[in-house]
């Protein structure tokens, strides 16, 4: 689905990510773990083609159009209401109107955002927003699914339910997802491979971890398994090293 | 209105009438000469024989139309200038260093050319009145169109969004909020533009009666156009208001 060959990314000055690679298959759930600031965000935005990098190749099994790209923070138009900003995406490409309402009231009530269709988003919390975010992005039915902190503001239950749905519709799906997180636990709890940066700069993958615990997968049960608890020792030695190794050498 | 707007309003309207009876009483008892201090009762009456006998609405309709044809002139020049200087980096080199400057004489001073060139009638009224708000007009939209949320930009485009999603969901909005949230200085920068275009040079309009007034020492009628212009320029707010929340009601929900 997503190849990365040999990318570095830079702003100008020196590279922030260099000779990075990632291959990831279809309908494959990866997740994207690295300390901050190594670069996690900017690799997202090269495969989306918001950014251009300075070297390397990115070879995507689909159309841009079949991409969606959940970003950091949750930036919706003020000036729309909570449903139109769900139908925005499926407006861009031509739906009627009367679809696309139904199809976000659909989006909103899964996302337990039932009858907010008419605030604005102003009036609502910051883990509500973020809901609103996702439902704009599921509503287009990616094909690939790039998702950078997406549940960093929801509370611990709203944040299981979640993941555990997305893993659900996945599966059902057979997306394609990358999915950036702080969470090691998440990260394994629901991918198939984990891939992880290092401090940089410039910042490059360190590790990839497949993960072989078996679909369909419940992200509370898949923490029991046997192989769990050995990765999550595995990743935390990797990153803490890392940020430990990047205080000494500033 | 609430409560606490009730009793705000009538501490404010207590505190405007006492300070009127206390004028009232100083020019009555003499301790103010009415010859520059005429009490609110003589500005009243000059008030009321003016709007009586009919005098007043010639006058106050000149305004008015230069007010208004400049402000819809205005409104369209600086909007339609904003948005090309914003799409198109070769007009903005060319317009925005006009209009900075523009923007930083008092525009009033222009008046007087504009009297030479376009004579005493509505013409020279109405180029001052455009140029004061054309002015405030290109800014806003200027700035409105280059201080969008970059992240709402690339929101738009990763969503499949082009150049016409991105006017009508992102730059049309954005703008109408500066515009309106400068709309009510619009207003009073057109009424500015044909009152002191009146004052300079004219035979009609409320800038005119001004001129009179003052050439006269005539302070109460002066006082009486003083409040009227004020009566009509709080009027022009208030409907600026209601256009305003209507527009943008996603800000008072
Ligand atoms: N627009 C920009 N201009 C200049 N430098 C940038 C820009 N965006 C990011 N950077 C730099 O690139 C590096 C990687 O940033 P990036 O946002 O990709 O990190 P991240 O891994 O997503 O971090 P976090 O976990 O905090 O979100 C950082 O050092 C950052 O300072
Ligand atoms: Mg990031």
């Amino acid at each position: 689905m997503l190849k990365v060959t040999n990318l570095a990314v830079g702003y100008g000055g020196a590279p922030v990510l260099d000779s990075v690679d990632l291959d990831i298959a279809t309908g494959e759930f990866t997740s994207l773990i690295g300390p901050s600031g190594s670069g996690k965000t900017s690799i997202l935005r090269v495969v989306t083609g918001l950014l251009l990098p300075l070297r390397g190749t990115i070879e995507l099994k689909v159309a841009a159009r079949d991409v969606g790209f959940l970003f950091q923070d949750d930036a919706l138009l003020p000036w729309r209401t909570v449903r139109q900003n769900v139908a925005l995406g499926l407006r861009i490409r031509d739906v009627p109107p009367n679809t696309a309402d139904d199809q976000s009231e659909h989006w909103l009530t899964l996302l337990g955002l039932k009858g907010q269709g008419d605030r604005y988003p102003g009036q609502l919390s910051g883990g509500q927003r973020k809901r609103v975010a996702i439902a704009q992005v599921l509503a287009l039915e990616p094909r690939l699914l790039l998702m950078d902190e997406p549940f960093a503001s929801l509370d611990a239950i709203v944040r299981t339910r979640i993941t555990q749905e997305l893993l659900e519709w996945v599966e059902r799906k057979q997306l394609t997802v990358i999915l950036v997180t702080h969470d090691l636990e998440e990260a394994i709890s629901a991918s198939d491979a984990v891939y992880v940066l290092n401090q940089g700069a410039p910042a490059t993958v360190i590790g990839h971890h497949r993960i072989e615990i078996p679909r369909p997968r419940d992200v509370l049960e898949a923490r029991q398994h046997a192989t769990f608890g050995p990765l999550l020792r595995c990743l935390w030695k990797e990153l803490s090293e890392e940020s430990t190794s990047s205080y000494t050498n500033p | 209105m609430t409560n606490k707007n009730w009793a705000s309003t009538l501490r404010r309207s207590l505190t405007l009438l006492s300070l009127l009876a206390l004028w009232e009483t100083g020019a009555q008892v003499g301790w103010l000469d009415p010859f520059y201090f005429p009490p609110p009762s003589q500005v009243w009456e000059v008030m009321f024989t003016l709007a009586a006998s009919g005098e007043l609405w010639p006058h106050l309709g000149a305004t008015a139309v230069a007010a208004s044809a400049g402000l819809v002139i205005g409104l369209g020049l600086g909007i339609g200038l904003g948005f090309a200087a914003a799409l198109s980096p070769i007009l903005a080199e060319l317009l925005e260093p006009v209009m900075i400057l523009l923007n930083a004489i008092p525009r009033v001073i222009l008046a007087p050319l504009f009297v030479i060139w376009l004579g005493i009638g509505l013409a020279s009224k109405l180029a001052l009145a455009t140029v004061l708000v054309s002015v405030l007009l290109f800014f806003s939209v200027y700035n409105g169109i280059k201080e969008v949320d970059r992240r709402l930009i690339e929101r738009i485009r990763t969503l499949g969004g082009g150049r016409r999603t991105l006017i009508r969901e992102l730059y049309l909005p954005s703008v109408t909020a500066w515009i309106m949230g400068n709309f009510k200085v619009a207003v009073g920068f057109a009424f500015t533009g044909a009152v002191v275009g009146e004052f300079v040079a004219s035979s009609r309009g409320l800038g005119y009666l001004l001129q009179f007034a003052q050439s006269t020492y005539n302070a109460a009628l002066t006082i009486a156009l003083v409040v009227i212009i004020m009566a009509f320029v709080l009027l022009l707010f208030a409907i600026a208001e209601r256009l305003e929340r209507h527009l943008l009601s996603w800000r008072y929900v």
